[in-house]
Order: structure tokens, then C-alpha cells, then sequence
């Protein structure tokens, strides 16, 4: 079943196109990651999701409700992380809580509380006075006791140290597939999310890039490493080449096509290389690969 | 309820634009026009006319034109202390020898507006005591309002003084005085001649002349001929004391009240509306001037003593809708919201609509270049596909 | 969950709610205190005989005709400002409400509190007023204050409106219609002389308090 169905979006702002009749769905029980570089769109479809935005065409369901006029229903099994760990920072952590846990019926406070013990911070502390890490486990922690059955994640790595993002996703990823939670997110720090999202959609400039599961886009994306003889040759415009970045004669290729089919090019081409290698690539390397690296 | 809310922001910006933008225009735009002034000369028994803003200030009815001595010397009766420092102030007028000192006595100026009479009014009066023997006029401690009795109000100690409400409210009573009072008129000041208390309207519209003399309640009821409203009743205190007070009818009459055996008199005048027009009366020797100035015209109706028409003579005026200016205004907006208005002392939403309907065709001509502009607009910014 | 919303609205304003009250009461004070030091120096019937008949506003002394204006001010952008910060008010349309409603709920709170303190000021006055003054010119100073307490309203529904708006075009416009309509509600006027126009300014001022929902709106459509 799908908990989110977007179909044949495209917006604009102004003139400048943000994409068009972009599509796409997210399966229940899975966690699905937006990536893209800034400016492609993300935050605008997490607007869209949220209804903060109406789209110039197309529609955003979630649980099958125009994401415009969500019900009451709807919304409470929804969580929503705002980009920056947004909250009302006129509360302190007590007052927070307080004001969440009647809106929510199955509020659970016991992950929250939680996260507050590790957090040294008194109890009457505005959240206006804490860090920004302090305030990215206040707004966790209270998605985490709302217990939605969808989590809508804008860049929840922000403001985390390396060490707790680490145990951050791991205990998300455990949450999720225990109890068949629905993620979807995006987050600057690409290398976390390989460890977390099970399907990812990569966006560029007015267009989508690849929007499929993440094991076998892995599998199938990969890079190349050779050396031409003639630092002149040009072959970035053929087909099977997705990107590719060149130093001298230093050629680093980008491609869904297997190794046998890129040899028996260079062979049939008459293309002289030397040390061809495949590179093995990370997520933040193949979305870099994808995307290029400007 | 997001429509409801739209249409009210548009609805609130016509209000705060129909008061603004028509007001801002005016102080603009708006030229004053001052009124002239209209005397009747008992020497030449013609009206005599100075226009402040003209080249010929002073003129005749026929607009011969005349010096300013030479005007003055129309109206002894007005200008007696500059013709008598000139040594020109005719012994006699009209075969009557002239006492300065006497005639001046007749001398009485009178006027009123209609923010006047559209004003707020107190509902607390103080009774002063007319015959106390002294001089001057003194404020009495308490004050008085006639509702369902007359009462008297301590302003001391803010309680009311039984006794002598008790005293008045019987006196009113047995006199036929029907509670509430409907107006209360009179003159509140200490600086008066002498007190003459007030002229009360019942609540069966019959009129009471209430003051208190040693102390005591006099009370005495006025006959009126036949059904006789008030538009108001004004009190005034002229040297010569002919009169209570000048009486203003619902079907636009004017009366004075005498005090010989309360007789009411009738001014042969008409249309005296001090609803809508200001309203002068100076009374002379000879004559009285009744003056209405309304919205275009001012007119004077002249009464011998005896309170019969001698002559009148009326003058249209040029007023702001008249004017170019004016006439702009009406094709710029189709309505004028003012929150005061100069006819009355209320705040009240005072609601002008314009006169022509050229604001109709202004506002279709601003609609279509809106259109035409949201149009183009459009085209421009048509997003140029990226495929 | 209403009472939830009304705990967070209470939380934003409610220090400048008591600073309001305590600045309202101790204007109110003052007028008093003046009142009766006029009351010993000049006597009481001329002091009564100024306010009837000389135009002598006992109540317009000092700030009175303001205070309304400027605690109405501060109590709505107490409360949402800070919905504005960050696009927080992002978090208020997401709570699982209707929208239109969670924003009512917002405005009628703000209004009930500023009603709250106008109704303590008024009984105040008019109690302090009862002390020194017949009941006609208690009448007329409450009909001569209630414009500049509605006033309030209107500068609090207004505020809401402006305040809420993505944009900052329609913003300064908002500000603009603001400014033609405020100035209505505080001509300088006779005692009693509000009263015939009391009735439409509290219908105007009731109206008015709606207006927040359409910059709700637009902030929903995505307006910015």
C-alpha cells in the first residue's frame, strides 16, 4: 500500500521551473530518502507534503488525502520534522511535552524523556537558550512520542554530532522496521542515509535523476577508473556514459552499464586506456557521481 | 470562512480608502469660500453687502460699488463707534432722534449652528438662584436632572439632596408637568445678567419656564397655540429683555417668548431650519436681520420691531461640489465617507454619494488597465518550458 | 486539545498581558488621583460644571486614549511574532486541527484577554468614577472610552493579519488600510459624541477579527 502518492507535479516559482510532472509513491514500511543538491526542489516537495504549498499542477496524497486538506486524523498520524529542528522555543522542555501529549492519542512520552535525561539542561530552560544539538533532541524526541505512523524528516541530521547521528539512524532504522513505520526524509549528510533509506529519489535542476531502491541502484550505478593514451579522446557524450570528469588523460566514468559493455567500447572504438578499474562508491559518492560534482 | 475573511479585508479597505483618499483630496484641492456679510440699512432701507474676497468689497444690493466709509455710514446702528470717533453718526434716522447709550441697548446678536443643535447635551443642569440679592451670579453646589422626578445632586458629596427634590419634583407636579423632561434649556454660566432658569419640555411636549427664586421653586407653564414642537429652544439674556428665549418650531417657524404673560411671538420669516442652516439674528433699533446661510445660498429676511417682513434678499454661493475641484471628485470617487461632518458634533459615518456617475466610467477605465496589465503580466512571465 | 492550544497562546503572552493590566490599571489610578486633587483644589461643583459644560475630559488625562491601542498591540505581537520566526506557525497548521479553527482558537484567545482586561479597567473606572460623579457623566465617559477600547480590538485583529502575511508587499498594504481605519476610532471628540457610530464600529471590530484567516491562508498556498 502506498502511504504517499504524488502524482504529475510541477511548480514553478516565478519563472523558474522547479520540475514538472515529477511522480512518485512511498510504500508503507519503507523509508525513503530525497536527495538532491540545494535548490533542486527538496524543500518545496516537503512543502507540498505538508500542504504549505500548493503545487501549480498535480497532487500529493498521503493516506489517500490531498495533502491540501488533510483531516485532523490524518495529520495526527503524521510527524513532521521542520528543516532546522523548528519548535516552539518560547517553551522550555516540561512546557513542550505538556502541549504536544493532548493533541496525539497515542502519545508515548517514554522515548522522549529519554532523550531529555541525556541532555544537560535544566528543567525550566527555554528552548530558545539551547544549542542547536539540544534542540534537534527536543524536536526527535517528540516525534518519537507522538509514534506516527509516517515520519516526514527535512534534514533531521543537522546540528547532530557524528557519533549520536550514527546511533540516531540505527535506533531510527530499528524503530521503523519493528514497528513498520513510514520515513521520508532528506538530509545534507548523504553517507548517513545509505545506512538508513531503503529507496531514494535523486533530483536535479528541473528533472529527476533516479528514483528506485537504494541496493540495487548501488549495485547497478557504478564508476570507472582509466588512464587515455589520448588525452584528447572525448566520449562523455555517449549514451551509456551518465557523468564523467576528466584530469588530463585521468578519466573517471559514471554509468548503469556492466564492465564488459564499456570494454567492448573502448575495443571497438579503438580507444587505447590503460589501468581500467572499477572504483567501489559509497552513496555519497555515486550521488555525487550522479549529480556531478558542481 | 477564508472567503468570508477575504471579502471583509476588501470591504474594510473600501471603508479606510472612501475616508481617506476623498479627504486627502480635499486638503488638497479644497479653496475656501467665505461668506458675506448682509445688512440692512435702515438709512437707505437697502441691503448692504461686503464680499471679503471680491474686488468690490462693498457694494449695495444692486452692486454699486461703495467705500468702506461710505458703507459704514449705511449702518449707524452697526458701526456707531467708528462713525462716532469719524463725527459722522447722524443725529436722527428715519426722523428719530438717535441716543447712542439708548439704541444701543436694542443692539442683540444671535447665531447658530446645526453641529450646535446635533451636539451632546448635558443632562445635568446647575439652578441658580435668581433673586439672591447679589451682584453677580454664583455656581450652586448642586446640579439637576428631570427624569422621573427632579433631582437634586450634591456634586460634593455626589448624593442626592432629598429635600429639595422633593420640593421641586411636587411643585412640577401640581403645575402639570409630565416626567421625563424632553429638553432642558436654558443658559449655564455664571456670566449673565441675571438667571431666568430654564425653559423645560415635558414628555407631553408641553413647555415650563423652572427657576428658583429665594430658594423656592417657580414654576409656570407656557401656553402654546395649538401642537407645537421644538426643533430647540434657545435661551438668550440681550440687554434690552424683551425676551426669553428664541424658539425654533419643527415646521421651520421662529418664535420669541416674552416674558409679558409668557405671550409668544411670531417672527414673519420663513424656512428657518437649524437643522441645516446656520442661523443668524441681529437685532437693531429698527430691524432684525434673519440670517440662514446653508450649503449655496445665504439669505436675509429683514423684520421691523413688530416682527413683520420688511424686505429680503437672497445670494446663491459657490460650494465645493459646485466647484471644479469639486466636480473632479465626484468623477474620482463614487462616494465620500466622513466620520464628522460640519452639521453636526457627532462622529457618525456620514455617507456622500457622488452626484454624477462619471466615477463609473473612471473606475471601468482603472478596472480594463488592471486587466490589461495582469494580461501582460501573464504573457511575460508565460514559464518558458525546459524539456 | 483546544485547551492545549490556549496553554501555548497563555504562555506567549502572558507577561505582557499583566504588564498591560498593571500599565492600564495604573493609568486608571492616575486619572483618579488627579481627580481628586482637582476635586480638593478647585471645588467640586466647578469640577463637575467644567466636565458638563466646558468640554473637561477627566478621563482623557494622561494616556488612557492609547493604552488600549498600545496593549492590544503588544499582546498580538506576543503572540504572533513568534509564530512567524522560522515559519513556526508551520508547526500550529500541522498539529492534527483544522487549520481555520486552530487559527480562531488563537484570535479568540488574544480577544477574550484583552477583553478580560478591558472589562477589570472599565470596572474600575467606572467604580472609582461612582465616588466622585453622577451617573450622566459616568455614561458619558464610558461611551467617550469605548471607541479607544475598540480601537484595541481592531489594532489586535489587525496586527494578527499583518503580522501572519507571508509577504512583505501585501504587508506594507495591510499597514496602509490599517492606517485610513485606526485614525476612525480616535477622533478627538466631545463626551458622548462615539455614540451613534458605536453600534456599526462594533460591528466593523467584530468583523474585522476574522481577517487573520486569510493570511493563513496564503501562508498555506505558499505565498512568501
Amino acid at each position: 500500500m502506498n502511504v504517499i502518492e504524488c502524482k504529475n507535479l510541477t511548480h514553478y516559482y516565478g519563472k523558474k521551473l522547479v520540475y514538472e510532472k515529477l511522480s512518485f509513491n512511498v510504500k508503507e514500511g519503507s523509508i525513503l530518502g530525497l536527495l538532491g543538491k540545494n535548490g533542486t526542489g527538496k524543500t518545496t516537495t516537503i512543502n507540498i507534503l505538508n500542504g504549505f504549498l500548493h503545487p501549480q499542477n498535480g497532487e500529493c496524497l498521503i493516506y489517500g488525502e490531498n495533502t491540501q486538506n488533510l483531516s485532523p486524523q490524518n495529520k495526527a498520524r503524521i510527524g513532521f520534522l521542520i528543516e532546522g529542528h523548528v519548535q516552539y522555543a518560547f517553551m522550555n522542555i516540561h512546557q513542550i511535552e505538556k502541549f504536544y501529549s493532548k493533541f496525539y492519542p497515542k502519545w508515548d512520552n517514554a522515548p522522549y524523556w529519554q532523550l531529555m535525561s541525556k541532555l544537560q539542561v535544566s528543567p525550566k530552560q527555554k528552548i530558545a537558550t539551547m544549542s542547536c544539538g539540544q534542540r534537534s533532541q527536543v524536536a526527535l524526541g517528540l516525534i518519537l512520542a507522538q509514534d506516527p505512523d509516517l515520519l516526514i524528516l527535512d534534514d533531521f541530521s543537522m546540528g547532530l554530532d557524528p557519533g549520536y547521528r550514527r546511533l540516531f539512524i540505527d535506533y531510527l532504522r530499528e524503530y521503523a522496521k519493528e514497528k513498520n513505520k513510514t520515513i521520508f526524509t532528506t538530509s545534507h549528510i548523504i553517507q548517513d542515509m545509505e545506512r538508513l533509506i531503503d529507496d531514494l529519489l535523486i533530483m536535479d535542476f528541473n528533472r529527476v535523476l533516479a528514483q528506485r531502491d537504494v541496493k540495487s541502484f548501488m549495485q547497478e550505478f557504478k564508476q570507472f577508473y582509466l588512464e587515455l593514451d589520448d588525452p584528447s579522446v572525448d566520449i562523455s557524450n555517449e549514451d551509456f556514459v551518465i557523468n564523467s570528469e576528466k584530469v588530463s588523460n585521468k578519466l573517471e566514468l559514471y554509468t548503469y552499464e556492466s564492465e564488459d559493455t564499456i570494454l567492448n567500447f573502448l575495443k571497438n572504438n579503438g580507444i587505447a586506456h590503460k589501468n581500467f578499474r572499477q572504483v567501489k562508491m559509497g552513496l555519497e559518492d555515486a550521488f555525487i557521481g550522479l549529480t556531478g560534482k558542481y | 470562512m477564508v472567503k468570508i475573511s477575504r471579502y471583509i479585508l476588501v470591504f474594510t479597505a473600501i471603508i479606510g480608502l472612501s475616508v481617506v483618499l476623498p479627504q486627502f483630496y480635499r486638503m488638497a484641492f479644497e479653496k475656501p469660500t467665505k461668506t458675506p456679510l448682509i445688512q440692512y440699512s435702515c438709512i437707505d432701507h437697502d441691503f448692504m453687502i461686503f464680499r471679503p474676497d471680491a474686488d468690490d468689497k462693498w457694494t449695495n444690493r444692486e452692486g454699486t460699488k461703495l467705500t468702506r466709509e461710505a458703507y459704514e455710514k449705511k449702518l449707524p446702528l452697526m458701526y456707531t463707534r467708528q462713525l462716532v470717533m469719524d463725527g459722522t453718526m447722524p443725529d436722527s434716522i428715519n426722523g428719530q432722534k438717535i441716543n447712542i447709550q439708548h439704541t444701543g441697548i436694542f443692539r442683540s446678536i444671535f447665531r447658530i449652528t446645526p453641529d450646535e443643535i446635533h451636539a451632546p447635551k448635558p443632562k445635568l443642569y446647575p439652578l441658580f438662584e435668581s433673586k439672591s440679592g447679589r451682584a453677580n451670579l454664583e455656581m450652586p453646589g448642586d446640579f439637576f436632572r428631570i427624569t422621573w422626578r427632579m433631582e437634586f445632586i450634591d456634586a460634593k458629596s455626589n448624593k442626592i439632596l432629598e429635600e429639595k427634590s422633593r420640593m421641586f419634583s411636587a411643585v412640577l407636579y401640581n403645575r402639570g408637568f409630565k416626567f421625563p423632561a424632553k429638553s432642558i434649556n436654558g443658559i449655564p454660566t455664571t456670566r449673565k445678567s441675571c438667571d431666568e432658569g430654564y425653559l423645560v419640555i415635558d414628555s407631553a411636549n408641553q413647555l415650563f419656564h423652572v427657576k428658583m427664586a429665594k430658594g423656592v421653586p417657580f414654576v409656570r407653564k407656557v401656553d402654546l397655540p395649538g401642537e407645537m414642537k421644538f426643533k430647540t429652544i434657545q435661551c438668550v439674556d440681550f440687554s434690552d429683555q424683551l425676551y426669553y428665549a428664541y424658539l425654533f418650531t419643527e415646521n421651520n417657524e421662529l418664535y420669541v417668548l416674552t416674558p409679558y404673560d409668557y405671550m409668544l411671538e411670531k417672527f414673519e420669516v420663513d424656512d428657518i431650519n437649524p437643522d441645516e442652516y446656520e442661523i443668524r439674528i441681529y437685532g437693531d433699533y429698527f430691524n432684525f436681520n434673519v440670517i440662514t446661510i446653508g450649503s449655496g445660498f445665504i439669505r436675509t429676511q429683514v423684520l421691523n420691531r413688530d416682527h413683520n417682513k420688511v424686505d429680503e434678499y437672497t445670494e446663491t454661493r459657490p460650494t465645493y461640489q459646485s466647484s471644479s475641484e469639486g466636480k473632479l471628485a465626484q468623477f474620482l470617487f463614487p462616494a465620500e465617507l466622513k466620520i464628522t461632518d460640519d452639521k453636526s458634533s457627532f462622529v457618525n459615518f456620514f455617507l456622500t454619494v457622488s452626484q454624477s456617475y462619471w466615477w463609473l466610467i473612471f473606475s471601468l477605465v482603472l478596472i480594463a488597465g488592471q486587466y490589461f496589465i495582469i494580461r501582460l503580466q501573464k504573457k511575460k512571465s508565460e514559464p518558458k518550458l525546459l524539456t | 486539545m483546544w485547551k492545549s492550544i490556549l496553554y501555548k497562546e497563555w504562555l506567549k503572552i502572558r507577561w505582557f498581558a499583566f504588564i498591560y493590566a498593571a500599565l492600564g490599571i495604573l493609568v486608571v489610578g492616575n486619572i483618579f488621583l488627579k481627580v481628586q486633587h482637582d476635586f480638593e483644589f478647585s471645588q467640586a461643583e466647578n469640577y463637575w460644571y467644567s466636565i458638563l459644560f466646558q468640554g473637561n475630559q477627566f478621563y482623557e488625562y494622561s494616556l488612557f486614549k492609547f493604552v488600549p491601542l498600545l496593549g492590544a498591540l503588544v499582546i498580538a505581537l506576543a503572540q504572533y511574532f513568534p509564530e512567524t520566526v522560522n515559519k513556526r506557525i508551520k508547526l500550529t497548521f500541522h498539529l492534527p486541527l483544522n487549520e481555520n479553527k486552530a487559527l480562531l482558537a488563537m484570535m479568540l484567545f488574544g480577544a477574550f484577554c484583552l477583553l478580560a482586561i478591558a472589562a477589570v479597567l472599565v470596572v474600575l473606572f467606572t467604580g472609582l468614577s461612582g465616588m466622585y460623579f453622577p451617573s450622566e457623566i459616568i455614561q458619558s465617559a464610558l461611551i467617550s472610552v469605548a471607541p479607544w477600547f475598540l480601537c484595541g480590538f481592531t489594532v489586535y485583529f489587525l496586527t494578527a493579519l499583518i503580522v501572519l502575511e507571508p509577504v512583505w508587499k501585501y504587508r506594507f498594504l495591510y499597514l496602509l488600510v490599517a492606517a485610513t481605519l485606526v485614525p476612525i476610532y480616535l477622533q478627538t471628540a466631545a463626551a458622548r459624541a462615539y455614540s451613534p457610530a458605536l453600534p456599526l464600529l462594533i460591528v466593523f471590530t467584530v468583523l474585522l477579527s476574522v481577517a487573520l484567516l486569510f493570511s493563513g491562508y496564503r501562508f498555506r498556498k505558499g505565498e512568501m
